[in-house]
């Protein structure tokens, strides 16, 4: 891949927190969704936040791709949010009639994390490194 | 006063006369001029100019009045040199000197368009001979015909555009396939956006290779448009240029709201992914509307497989890959017009509008 990356995938404790930072088209987003799929594995993530803040539409596909991967990432043991859907997407995705199945949605990153920290601590108590987490 | 007689008095020795003075010149100019080609110039460059003036010099003063000559022959050569110098970058041709080939190439282009001339009707022809060979004015023709300079300009205008097609066709000695190529090929030429739209020739672009071809050059002589964009479909990435082109031109209209545009590039998207995923290839022209208010439009076409059947296409839930069966009825429920045309094995065309203003 050249010039500025399109996504990143950084782990926080047993978190991991995938960032799309541009629009990404069908097969980067596949890509995407590959590469998270097997960090929640390499890195034993307990919970995902997928920060699509940067993202101007999320359609058919994209949203798609998003509940695919919420879904593989419950059958490996972790718990995915989606955080940062802006309003006009979130209208957007309304009106195409579409919503994000069984993925657990936030406001923003900081409350992704609150989120995972309730779910996923609740069943078993996890250190967390949370600095840089707001 | 005897001297100026004899000399006077013998023609024949003036010409001597002169002769004897040649070693005395040589000896002047080989002093001030070193090559001695260009030196014997001079030398008798200076005997004409004597021998001329022979007649009217004074006796005596034949030699003096040579050595001044000489000199001044001399010093005028310099002076030339010396301007031939300094514009000598003056007569330097820049320009590429034509290529080997070229001269068959410029017969080869008249050729063409001798060739498209005489497909013309003669009415064009001679319209068009009359005003770009002899010069004559729209008025002058418009009286002559017994019509208005107007109708004149206005059927310059068609000649022009039939004859840029008729020469594109000579020059690749081509012969339309189709009945529809010539429509076609002449509403692009003319720049008509009714007529191309009435021949449907973005559909027939699509279809057809040799109009594919053909059509580049009249295209790219169309004027840049701002109120449209048109964007070549063949891979994922044209579906993300796609909706941020719609978004791009809708946004400049300043009447849409965030949700509006987002609206709109959602439903650019959605459209955009069935050509690439059904057809593989297609376009997506997006344009601004100023009738009967302002609005985008949005026509994506391909000349795919087509869809069976459109009705259960536009129903929620229903796909033939692994989407979520969102795609058409979405868009659909995006925008405030949709309509869906589609012919198995000719492709599928969906033109969608959003209006500005609430809905």
């Amino acid at each position: 891949m050249t010039g500025p990356r399109l996504v990143s995938i950084l782990r926080q404790g047993s978190y991991l927190i995938a960032s799309i930072h541009t629009a990404l088209d069908d097969t980067q987003m596949t890509a995407f969704q590959d590469d998270l799929v097997e960090r929640i594995g390499r890195d034993r993530a307990r919970g995902v936040v997928i920060d699509v803040a940067a993202l101007d539409v999320l359609d058919s596909f994209a949203t798609r791709t998003l509940r695919t991967i919420g879904e593989v990432a419950r059958l490996r043991g972790a718990v995915t949010v989606v955080v940062g859907i802006q309003p006009e997407v979130a209208f957007a995705m309304v009106a195409l009639g579409m919503d994000t199945g069984s993925v657990h949605t936030a406001l923003d990153l900081e409350e992704g994390l609150a989120f995972l920290d309730r779910v996923v601590g609740s069943r078993r108590p996890v250190t967390t490194l949370r600095g840089g987490a707001g | 006063m005897e001297a100026a007689e004899y000399v006077a008095e013998s023609p024949a020795g003036g010409p001597d006369a002169v002769a004897a003075l040649l070693p005395m010149v040589r000896r002047i100019v080989a002093a001030r001029v070193a090559d001695a080609t260009a030196a014997e110039d001079l030398v008798q460059e200076t005997l004409v100019r004597v021998l001329t003036a022979s007649g009217r010099v004074e006796p005596g003063m034949l030699e003096p009045y040579a050595i001044a000559t000489a000199r001044n022959v001399v010093a005028t050569s310099w002076r030339e040199q010396d301007r031939q110098r300094r514009n000598q970058h003056r007569v330097v041709d820049l320009r590429v000197p034509d290529p080997p080939d070229g001269e068959l190439l410029a017969a080869e282009e008249r050729s063409a368009v001798a060739e498209a001339l005489t497909r013309l009707s003669e009415r064009d022809r001679q319209a068009l001979l009359e005003h770009e060979v002899s010069g004559r004015d729209t008025r002058a023709l418009a009286t002559e015909l017994g019509s208005t300079a107007g109708a004149v300009a206005a059927q310059l205008h068609r000649a022009r555009a039939r004859l840029r097609v008729e020469y594109l066709l000579a020059r690749d000695r081509v012969e339309p396939p189709t009945e529809r190529c010539r429509p076609v090929l002449f509403a692009l030429s003319s720049g008509d956006r009714r007529r191309q739209r009435e021949v449907d020739a973005g559909r027939h672009l699509l279809e057809c290779d040799v109009c594919a071809t053909l059509s580049q050059p009249l295209l790219e002589r169309a004027p840049q448009r701002d109120d449209e964009v048109r964007i070549a479909i063949g891979a994922d990435a044209d579906v993300v240029a796609a909706r941020q082109a719609a978004r791009d031109l809708a946004g400049r209209l300043g009447c849409f709201s965030a949700t509006d545009l987002t609206l709109i590039a959602t439903a650019v998207s959605e459209v955009t992914r069935n050509i690439v995923k059904f057809a593989g290839s297609g376009e997506v022209v997006v344009e601004v509307l100023d009738h009967p208010r302002k609005g985008v439009q949005v026509t994506a076409r391909d000349a795919g497989p087509g869809i069976p059947d459109v009705e259960r296409a536009l129903q929620d839930g229903y796909s033939t890959y692994a989407g979520l069966g969102l795609g058409l009825p979405g868009a659909r429920r995006l925008m405030d017009e949709f309509a869906i045309a589609s012919e198995v094995g000719r492709g599928t065309t969906v033109t969608m509008t959003r209006w500005c203003g609430q809905r």
